[in-house]
């Protein structure tokens, strides 16, 4: 077992693996941009590597820098988090060749399975269904045309190296293909450097289903099960659950052994993530392959009983699985809902500032992972999530309820938040009957607003003004006031990435 | 007291009056007058009671914007006048002023002064925590000043492009 492992990550997830490392009894190195001085994950660790440099570029995603820590301050292994470097097969192939070892998938499977059209191929390849469409690239726009015809419309236009939506286009006539082909190619290109596009059928009102697979050194790939995360806004998971009510004992064990396949067939190593999407009859189709640990893990760790970080770093270390996959039970059922700070009353927009007060909910079976304390300071650079609320209970009933009480205690002021959206959100009917898919957001909530009960508004004006008994307080707003019209305002929800 | 309780993009009036005797703040929302004690539990926490209601449990911080409550899972800001003018910056931007809405980076200027910008037009690119946002042009014109450059750190209120707007277009808003 490694002795000291470098965390090439920051916010909450750095906080998370360092505490793993704590109790595996493994020393911690840390990183850290200058705005980064006074972040929570420096106070989870033992060590702290400052990278100096003003951008991004710099300081987390600096692939040698963050080697060299590693390697002046003796540590044996990196481990990655998600988003930053993670996913660069670079990243991972640059940590070997120093002679240390990456808390992942090896590089070639990284590269493997972060090229869309390869991913699908080898699910393919092992008989795993994948949505119907190309399977390779296609420049010529003639043939594009015709394979959207036998296709069938509506289809989706994707990006070989696609993420994040970019590069996406759903096209819902053949008069439309062209122009939109060319939109997608071009923001790939800009964005990834690579203008390659193919195209898919477009299913309508899918779910969002994920499996998270283990696989140690040794060949042995076993699936924890599934993450319902169908709740997104612009590609974004809102609140992911686990089991999803949508699957039956027989789907749940096919698309279970599909996943296990698809590692397998990949040669993964470490922990990964298989996505699916599930159509309303019931139908699964092969999505990607996320090779890192992900957001919401939690809900996982919470319904198997594994800590997750822990068994990536056993892997990494070379050390087999112990458990076979009859051994893996899941128990009860787990919410996660993602507090970010942003402002869902304006369109989702940022929320940065000072954390002004923050009392975290506690309790049985809740858990918050987060990055903030009272005090500190939100900055533009970085993701905007705060923290995930993670509730398990005995069945869903009882965790939407024990969510709800979590959403109620987890007091964050300072920014705006998602907690009060989110709050709305389980209380509708449809999310109550488990009646998601991936547009639920936009299909229910559509340019929402804070709808505060008088209730709320009399107790808040009534404690604000024992806070400022002298202040002619003028107004309460519960996502935003600025009154000014700046141009976004005419243009209503914004404009993405251009 | 008269204040205004703005909700997303609705407004209410309101009048709350400092403590009676016995204690209770009344607050009058929609012409309904509710009496509500308040007591201290520690600072910034405070018990809240309607009558024939159960207790909540409030709890507050003050920033410069203003005062932040929260209440049963909602954020509240209560803004006081005085800060509503010093948050928007110097000169408190006008209407059809190109101003980001939040704190935010410039990744991309895309015009030039002198240049003829039609509405519409992107100006400014800038981002806050990963989102990229274009900022446009909400009217035709000419550019008359830039104020900004990449990598500038910008807030609400600043102004970063100038524009001379076309009068007769104008005139029709």
């Amino acid at each position: 077992m490694f002795s000291k492992v470098l965390v090439a990550n920051r916010g909450e997830i750095a906080v998370r693996i360092l505490r793993t490392l704590s109790e595996m009894g493994i020393a911690s190195v840390a990183v850290c941009s200058p705005a980064d001085r006074g972040a929570l994950h420096l106070r989870h660790a033992d060590e702290v590597a400052l990278l100096e440099g003003a951008s991004t570029a710099d300081s987390y995603l600096a692939i040698d820098r963050i080697v060299e820590a590693a390697l002046q301050r003796g540590a044996q292994a990196i481990h990655p988090g998600y988003g930053f470097l993670s996913e660069r097969a670079r990243f991972a192939s640059t940590v070997a060749e120093a002679g240390l070892t990456f808390i992942g998938p090896p590089a070639e499977v990284i590269a493997r399975l972060g090229d869309k059209i390869t991913a699908r191929n080898l699910a393919l390849s092992c008989g795993v269904p994948i949505i119907p469409g190309m399977t390779a690239v296609e420049p010529d726009l003639d043939r594009l045309a015709d394979c959207a015809t036998t296709v069938g419309y509506p289809i989706l236009i994707k990006a070989a190296a696609g993420g994040g939506g970019k590069g996406m286009r759903v096209v819902r006539s053949p008069d439309l293909l062209a122009s939109a082909a060319r939109e997608a190619s071009s923001e790939a290109a800009a964005a990834f450097g690579d203008g390659t596009i193919y195209l898919e059928r477009f299913l309508d009102r899918p779910r969002h289903v994920e499996f998270q697979i283990l696989a140690d050194a040794h060949g042995h790939v076993i699936h924890l099960f599934e993450r319902e995360c169908s709740v997104q806004r612009r590609h974004q998971k809102l609140i992911e659950e686990t089991p999803c009510i949508a699957l039956n004992p027989d789907l749940r064990r096919r698309m279970g052994e599909a996943a296990v396949a698809v590692a397998q067939a990949a040669g993964y190593v470490n922990a990964g993530t298989v996505e699916f999407l599930v159509d309303p009859a019931g139908a699964f189709y092969f999505l990607e392959v996320n090779t890192r640990l992900q957001v919401e893990h939690p809900i996982t760790e919470a319904t198997i009983g594994l800590d997750l970080v822990r068994w990536q770093i056993e892997i990494a270390a070379g050390n087999p699985l112990p458990f076979s996959q009859q051994q893996i039970c899941p128990r009860g059922h787990a919410i996660e809902c993602r507090i970010y700070a942003e402002d869902p009353g304006k369109g989702f927009m940022p929320s940065p500032g000072r954390i002004l007060a923050f009392r975290p909910a506690s309790g049985p079976g809740v858990r918050f992972d987060s990055g903030i304390y009272e005090g500190c300071e939100v900055g533009v650079q970085y993701d905007p999530i705060l923290g995930k609320l993670v509730v398990w209970a005995e069945d869903r009933p009882a965790a939407l309820a024990r969510m709800e009480r979590a959403l109620t205690e987890n007091v964050v002021l300072g920014v705006h938040t998602t907690g009060g959206f989110l709050l709305e959100v389980i209380h509708t009917d449809a999310f109550r009957e488990g009646r998601i898919h991936t547009g639920f957001i936009e299909e229910h909530f559509p340019c929402w607003q804070p709808a505060a009960r008088l209730e709320q508004l009399a107790l808040a004006g009534a404690a604000a003004e024992k806070v400022t008994p002298s202040n002619r307080a003028v107004g309460v707003q519960a996502a935003s006031t600025e009154d000014q019209i700046s141009p976004w305002h005419r243009l209503g929800a914004w404009d993405l990435g251009r | 007291m008269k204040y205004r309780f703005k909700i997303g993009d609705s407004q209410r009036a309101v009048q709350i009056d400092p403590p009676d005797k016995e204690r209770l703040t009344q607050v009058t929302v929609e012409g309904q007058p509710q009496p509500i004690a308040v007591e201290p539990l520690s600072p910034g926490e405070w018990a809240a009671s309607l009558p024939a209601s159960k207790v909540c449990h409030l709890v507050t911080a003050s920033s410069p914007e203003g005062t932040w409550v929260w209440a049963d899972g909602q954020a509240f800001l209560v803004e006081e006048p005085q800060a509503r003018r010093t948050t928007r910056g110097p000169g408190a931007a006008p209407k059809l002023a190109v101003t980001p809405p939040m704190p935010a980076v410039v990744v991309e200027v895309l015009v030039a002064p002198g240049q003829r910008v039609e509405r519409g037009q992107a100006l400014v690119v800038v981002s806050a925590m990963k989102m990229e946002m274009t900022l446009s042009a909400p009217k035709g014109g000419q550019v008359r000043a830039l104020n900004t450059k990449e990598g500038a750190s910008v807030s609400p209120g600043e102004i970063l492009v100038e524009i001379d707007y076309d009068r007769q277009e104008a005139s029709h808003e």
